[in-house]
């Protein structure tokens, strides 16, 4: 009886410590990207409000740098 | 003696969960030179089954393609016109549709229309049998159903060199 218990004990630590493994990681195959070839799952899903906001974010925030873009921050460019 | 064969036993549940994870982390994979594997199922414009098999002696291009990906909407008309240039007695194009929903797949051929059959497969059998890495892929194979060449993804660059490739088989015989 109590070599059975430990039996299972074992069996169910290996089955949860396997939900630890690499292998389990769940890759996103190619032909599963369905919903992540969705418009709207774009980093910028409108590319010309984007286009606009960093022309803008650039113009006021270049000098801070990190972003790239050239200007002093006089919002001329 | 008790204790080493529970400790025996736990070692062997043991590999035998680390075999399973690792037979289950292997994909399958199809190359160049090896018999493609069986395709048959249903017709994505539900008029019956298609099957590969059912095109033997022809040089088929079998392409994976889905509604959401952008290189495929590219490649159906060019694939269409290869089948109409080389003609359905030599050549035929065989399309996997992997989208999750017929309808969406059946919209975009509603918009651009293809003479060949699609095979539907939502569930993604067959991209996992044919070894896909990527989106679209598509497998040149012969008279014989040996696959000859792999190409994957889709640009308007690719096309001479595709059109070569079906050409040269045409006329290899194979």
């Amino acid at each position: 009886m109590r070599r059975s218990v430990s039996l299972v004990l074992l069996l169910a630590i290996a089955a949860l410590a396997s939900g630890c493994s690499a292998l389990q990681v769940f890759e996103v195959r190619p032909w599963e990207r369905e919903s992540l070839a969705r418009r709207d799952m774009a980093w910028d899903p409108d590319p010309l409000q984007a286009q606009v906001e960093a022309h803008i974010h650039f113009a006021k925030e270049a000098s801070l740098a990190g972003s790239g873009g050239g200007g002093g921050g006089c919002g001329c460019n | 003696m008790r204790t080493r064969c529970a400790g025996s036993r736990g070692l062997r549940a043991l590999l035998l969960l680390a075999t399973l994870s690792l037979a289950g982390a292997a994909p399958p994979r199809v190359e160049t030179g090896q018999p493609a594997p069986v395709v048959a199922g249903a017709r994505l414009d539900g008029q019956g089954q298609l099957s590969l098999a059912g095109m033997r002696g022809k040089v088929v291009y079998l392409d994976f393609w889905a509604s959401w990906c952008k290189p495929c909407a590219l490649s159906l008309p060019t694939l269409d016109g290869f089948r109409k240039e080389f003609g359905s007695k030599d050549f035929e194009v065989l399309a996997i549709n992997v989208d999750h929903d017929p309808a969406l797949a059946r919209a975009f051929l509603s918009r651009r229309p293809v003479g060949y059959p699609s095979l539907f497969d939502p569930k993604g059998e067959y991209p996992v049998r044919f070894g896909v890495e990527t989106m679209p892929t598509s497998f040149l194979i012969d008279r014989r159903g040996v696959i000859r060449s792999v190409h994957k993804g889709f640009r308007k660059e690719d096309v001479p060199e595709l059109h070569a490739a079906i050409q040269e088989l045409i006329r290899s015989g194979r």
